[in-house]
């Protein structure tokens, strides 16, 4: 068979036709996709009910579809949301609080009262903050559909920051609440400025959200997690896209709009491509820490606590896992950087550069006879992965049989959990991280807690703090919080329940299209954004 | 025939009941806890604890085995513990687009497999042999992402032909359905292009040295009637069998090419489930994949009859 020239021509006049057929068609169907947002999440929620679980990207879920009775500001004053009034008895013992007008649920039925009374009870049973107001309170009720109160055994100063914190108190419909919170709510439907899209949602693919049209926002400007939650677009879809450079590639096509976290080697490209914009919406980032077994050797031993946190160089260890200076910094405070209770009380151990001449001496002084040291490294969290290869190697130049246990973080979260010794199948060392922000709530903030095998993984104990961080909700003013800080801190790095190794933020990706969205710790408020031309 | 389809559909059952029992011991002995990852990185372990025991993860694992059995047999693959959508409803969901990506990267790998293995064989040891061996050295070796990022580079970001990303229901219209198929089939054929050239041009080259074939170019018939009605019949035999394998691996191995795409297929859908520890999704997609496996191989197995008279079952 012979291959004329006509034949080549017309084989490649149909190649041609048959590729351009798909962009015609995308053309035809772009127009519809003005006013929809599609935004790849730090994480893609597996289970959506955000009293279930502790996952960030449920709680932002959880803003989207419900609504809570206060909220934080961008100053992170406390603002009342679905409250209209509240008040306080002249003994302090009494809170009131009636609903504004206008709240339904996406179904249509009116918020009540009860809803109100049915959540926060269901809030409390898994939310630290939730749980010391219920060791408080004598009573919660309703006294009409838009009224409720909480009696109290004694006053408690802090309860609407309680009411305002994270995990955040997110009203429920009564029938739903009414759950224990082991079992987990799929209704999906709140009071909030966004309806769940059931028809369009797919587990594990795409979640869609539609704009509630019925929702009633305040008139105040949004700020923070509070004000008025106006939504300027028809439609957000979380599109669930696992590979991140394939997320970077549909960014640039104009497929997707926002990248909640995108991996660090991807920041030079982001900011270098003209229709893209890293925007830093956590501005206090997060802290990346180190949580040791206090009940197991050899970090039953202070010295050998002290010796790690000695032994640390922060800078390397954020230069490890972040790589650009732009988005890290060195943190001393257990109060986080830059927050009203930052202070530099007993922070001689920061040495530039760490000391492991020091932290030798340490290990030794805590009687180390070479014991097995477990360190648990996530091999699907980079960052936290390359932390712990920098840990276990400087921990072997002073001496320390380090063992490193590579898993996937499904594997970590189970073992963190068993308290027995490394032969035991127990652990030593663990990288993990928590807001800069909610190092300002020693009160509710779990990692913060230095009460044994009551606590958080690592069960460190000092009566000496917990003492001092039961006062946290009694004192009045911010001068007599910041001295107490002050002496929390103190005790704390002497007995070192866990050490820092440094702060760091991350920046989001967005096409210069997307604007307007609201920068807050941990969470990510859909509503007040906006799609404009370009 | 009959006894033997018979037989092995018997066969079919035995192999999904060992795969079950496999599976469901694997991923309790497995570190990691389904109810840890469900409540999050600041969960408490009273919290945790409660989840597990209103899952029924604390149960004897003899009596999750038997009751996710019973559940089986009544044909309820049970149900998701974090999407809490029945496992038969989340498959379905994501078994639209791993079958088309399937079906559209075996046609074309075995259209132009065959063809360049059938090229080859005809023109061994010449420059066309030799492109074609090269291509099949080359596609068989460069990882599936490589290929993928490349096309993503070229064709869609760069030219604005396709998209980069994501797959369109069927329903929702052929053109953007193909659209979205385009890049990862391209991508996926590269690897099984190659394999099927390399045994189809080894299979015509045994077959092309035989003694009738000569006789049948003695007699004057075309290079197409030697070529197709004399080698490749005679041939097919192992090229059947490759491609039955390789269909029957890509529905359970397409998993890169869907990630690389965002495709939300079975593959995907398993790996999430495993990630998550979500025991009866990754239990029932398994069995069914296990299942689906061995009906590809009978399916393979009866062909060969169609192609070889000699063979009876």
């Amino acid at each position: 068979m012979t291959i004329t020239r006509r034949d080549l021509i017309k084989a490649s006049l149909a190649a041609g036709t048959a590729f351009s057929v798909p962009s015609v068609l995308r053309a035809q169907t772009a127009a519809t996709a003005g006013r929809t947002v599609r935004m790849v999440m730090g994480s893609f929620p597996r289970t959506f009910d955000p009293m279930f679980t502790t996952d960030d990207t449920a709680q932002s879920h959880g803003l989207a579809i419900y609504d809570t009775l206060f909220a934080l500001d961008s100053k992170f004053m406390v603002q009342p949301q679905m409250v209209q009034k509240w008040g306080v008895s002249d003994d302090k013992k009494t809170y009131t609080f009636e609903l504004r007008d206008g709240l339904s649920w996406h179904d249509g039925a009116a918020v009540t009262a009860a809803d109100c009374v049915a959540s926060i009870r269901r809030w409390a049973q898994v939310q630290s903050g939730g749980q010391l107001m219920m060791e408080r309170t004598k009573d919660i009720s309703k006294k009409d559909d838009r009224t409720f109160s909480i009696a109290l055994k004694e006053p408690l100063g802090l309860l609407p920051e309680i009411l305002a914190s994270a995990p955040p108190l997110f009203i429920m419909r009564e029938k739903d609440a009414n759950r224990p919170a082991t079992e987990q709510v799929t209704t999906n439907i709140g009071s909030g400025p966004f309806k769940f899209n059931e028809a369009l949602s797919k587990p594990g693919a795409s979640i869609t959200y539609d704009r509630n049209e019925q929702y009633v926002p305040r008139r105040e400007t949004a700020d923070g997690f509070a004000g008025g939650k106006v939504v300027n677009v028809d439609r957000v879809v979380w599109e669930n896209i696992a590979d991140q450079q394939t997320a970077y590639a549909a960014l640039q096509a104009g497929e997707i709009d926002f990248i909640q976290t995108p991996s660090t080697d991807l920041l030079s490209v982001i900011e270098s491509d003209p229709n893209l914009q890293l925007e830093i919406l956590d501005k206090g980032g997060r802290i990346l820490l180190l949580r040791m077994n206090c009940l197991q050797k050899p970090f039953d031993n202070v010295k050998a606590r002290q010796a790690i946190l000695h032994l640390v160089d922060q800078e390397a260890f954020l230069q490890a896992s972040f790589g650009n200076p732009k988005y890290f910094r060195t943190i001393t405070s257990l109060f986080g950087n830059d927050t009203p209770y930052s202070n530099d009380e007993n922070t001689e151990w920061f040495k530039k550069g760490g000391d492991p001449e020091g932290a030798k001496r340490l290990l030794n002084e805590a009687g180390y006879a070479g014991e097995k040291i477990v360190l648990l490294q996530p091999t699907d969290w980079t960052e936290s992965s390359n932390a712990s290869q920098l840990l276990a190697a400087e921990l072997r130049k002073i001496g320390a049989n380090v063992e490193l246990a590579p898993s996937d973080w499904g594997g970590i979260v189970e073992r963190r959990a068993k308290m027995g010794s490394v032969e035991e199948g127990g652990w030593s060392l663990f990288i993990t991280d928590h807001s800069n922000y909610g190092t300002t709530q020693p009160h509710t903030n779990i990692d913060m807690v230095a009460n044994g095998k009551k606590g958080w993984y690592g069960w460190p104990t000092s009566d000496e703090y917990e003492s001092l961080r039961a006062k946290w909700v009694e004192v009045d003013t911010l001068e007599e919080r910041q001295a107490l800080a002050g002496k929390m801190q103190k005790v704390y790095w002497d007995f070192v329940g866990m050490v820092y190794l440094g702060a760091y933020v991350q920046p989001s990706a967005r096409r210069k299209s997307l604007t307007g969205l609201i920068g807050m710790p941990a969470y990510l408020p859909m509503w007040n954004m906006q799609r404009v031309s370009g | 025939m009959a006894t033997y389809i018979l037989r092995r559909m018997f066969s079919t059952v035995a192999v999904m009941a060992m795969v079950g029992m496999f599976v469901f011991l694997l991923l309790r002995l497995a570190p990691g806890d389904p109810a840890a990852m469900i409540a999050g990185k600041a969960a408490t372990a009273e919290v945790i604890a409660g989840i597990r025991e209103q899952m029924g993860l604390n149960d004897p694992l003899p009596i999750q085995f038997i009751s996710w059995v019973h559940d089986i047999l009544q044909g309820d693959l049970g149900t998701s513990l974090f999407a809490g959508r029945p496992v038969l409803e989340l498959v379905s969901q994501r078994l639209e687009p791993t079958i088309s990506l399937s079906i559209l990267t075996m046609v074309i790998s075995v259209t132009a497999g065959v063809c360049f293995g059938i090229v080859a064989a005809w023109r061994a040891g010449g420059l066309v042999d030799r492109i074609l061996t090269a291509f099949a050295t080359f596609g068989f070796s460069v990882p599936v992402f490589v290929v993928g990022f490349f096309l993503i580079y070229f064709c869609a970001i760069n030219t604005h032909w396709l998209p980069v990303q994501g797959y369109k229901l069927i329903e929702h219209g052929f053109g953007p359905w193909l659209e979205h198929l385009i890049l990862p089939t391209v991508t996926l054929s590269v690897p099984y292009i190659a394999f099927i050239a390399r045994i189809t041009r080894a299979s015509m080259l045994e077959v092309l040295s035989e003694d009738y074939i000569r006789t049948a170019a003695a007699k004057g018939a075309s290079t197409y009637s030697v070529l197709f009605h004399h080698a490749l019949k005679n041939a097919a035999a192992p090229i059947l069998t490759v491609i039955g394998l390789s269909f029957a691996g890509l529905i359970g191995g397409v998993v890169i090419t869907e990630t690389v795409f965002n495709i939300p297929g079975i593959g995907r859908l398993v790996v999430d489930a495993i990630n998550s520890r979500d025991y009866p999704v990754i239990q029932g997609v398994l069995i069914l994949v296990s299942g689906l496996y061995v009906l590809i191989n009978l399916a393979v197995d009866l062909s060969y009859t169609l192609v070889d008279p000699r063979i009876r079952y």
